[in-house]
């Protein structure tokens, strides 16, 4: 079983209901997927116990080779290959990785070389609880082949919970692919329903199944919930705004072992899409 | 002599653009010709890596010489690998303009990039 947590709109709590949910279950796995900022482990003390590099290819010309036709320029919709005058241009950093330009090169001028791009760190969390990170290079122009390794890594975990990026794009769109159930945790406020309503079109374009979680749900307006209703989307919980939880995570720890009522909900959203299985 | 220029609009009386890669048009002035023609460019809607797609539409046409607001790290890159030299003009200006400055050698050559490059 995947679960998914995203929420298109940043800080409205992915990564709080993600760390907190996955400490309150029995055994899980979770996979912080946010590789631009992963802060997941900031909350989850463990063991690191593996470190791997992730790599992508770029394009090497063996000028030997070359013609200089401009096939590969012309097939490369990112411009990370142009033949100049007496070489070859590759822009390592707008490579996409696709493989194109060796297919269409008509004089097989063209290998390929490993980049690393970027890490996956494994922790043991406790004995049923496995999390691992990615962290994509600074400058790098797409984490997505992290988030694929990531998932490709925890593809048979028993339960395996996703702390997604924000947004709508690739990154998103990769690290939901082939979960199960989305948890869409959303804010009440016109920034958080604006940014939500896109999630819905993802979701609903990608054929998946989900439900809202609306955090500091004391804030903000009810349009949230006039949508909810609206649509038919499921309300799995409401989670109030309490100063004092923004102090309790200010500190780096988790809401489930210094709020009942937060615990209550963790509880409550696990009941929903997992049944009881997965309980403390 | 082939110079090309970075332009709003596709005659030698308009406006010098002030971004070089996602300029509207490019305006080449013939030398030995001594004539004017223009290009739209096709570059400015690329979704990465205009700069090297500008540069090689320039090369392909065989360009010696381009008057720019401002380059990119990667354009500057390119252009020396299609040997095409590259010459700063000040804003504002009109195509013709910033040619005779040129030609009075009241342009700095460019030989390291004057930003960061955008995508």
């Amino acid at each position: 079983m995947k679960i998914a947590i995203l929420s298109g709109k940043g800080g409205t709590g992915k990564t709080t209901l993600s760390v907190n949910l996955f400490s309150y279950l029995n055994k899980a796995t979770l996979i912080d997927t946010d590789v631009e900022e992963p802060n997941s482990h900031l909350f989850l003390k463990g063991e690191t116990i593996k470190e791997e590099g992730v790599f992508k290819k770029y394009p090497l010309v063996n000028d030997d080779l070359c013609n200089y036709c401009g096939k590969c320029s012309d097939f490369c919709n990112f411009n990370a290959i142009i033949p100049a005058k007496k070489k070859v241009l590759v822009f390592q950093d707008l490579c996409h990785d696709c493989g194109g330009c060796a297919l269409v090169c008509p004089t097989d001028a063209i290998s390929y070389i490993d980049k690393e791009i970027g890490k996956i760190i494994y922790k043991q969390i406790d004995k049923n609880k496995l999390f691992l990170y990615g962290n994509l290079t600074v400058g790098e122009i797409s984490g997505v082949k992290i988030i694929e390794t990531l998932k490709k890594s925890t593809q048979n975990e028993e339960l395996l919970l996703i702390d997604s990026p924000p947004g709508t794009s690739c990154s998103t769109v990769a690290a939901i692919d082939g979960a199960d159930y989305c948890i869409i945790c959303a804010e009440p406020t016109p920034f958080g329903l604006s940014d939500m309503k896109m999630v819905v079109e993802l979701l609903r374009a990608d054929n998946q199944n989900f439900g809202v979680v609306v955090n500091k749900s004391n804030l903000g307006n009810d349009d949230i919930f006039k949508y909810l209703e609206n649509e038919k989307i499921e309300l799995l919980e409401r989670i109030k705004f309490d100063r004092e939880f923004a102090s309790i995570l200010a500190d780096g720890k988790l809401l489930i072992n210094h709020s009942e009522y937060f615990k209550n909900k963790m509880a409550n959203i696990a009941r929903k899409v997992l049944g009881d299985k997965y309980d403390q | 002599m082939k110079i090309a220029i970075s332009s709003l609009e596709n005659n030698e009386n308009s406006k010098v653009s002030d971004r070089f890669a996602r300029t509207e048009y490019f305006v080449i002035y013939d030398h030995e010709a001594l004539s004017f023609t223009s290009i739209e460019n096709t570059a400015k809607s690329a979704g990465s890596g205009a700069g090297g797609k500008a540069v090689k539409i320039l090369g392909d046409l065989g360009i010696d010489i381009v008057l720019v607001p401002e380059l990119g790290p990667k354009a500057l890159e390119a252009l020396e690998a299609f040997e095409i030299k590259s010459y700063q003009y000040p804003r504002e200006k009109t195509v013709r303009e910033v040619l005779y400055l040129y030609f009075e050698k009241k342009l700095p050559e460019l030989l390291i990039s004057t930003s960061k490059g955008r995508h």
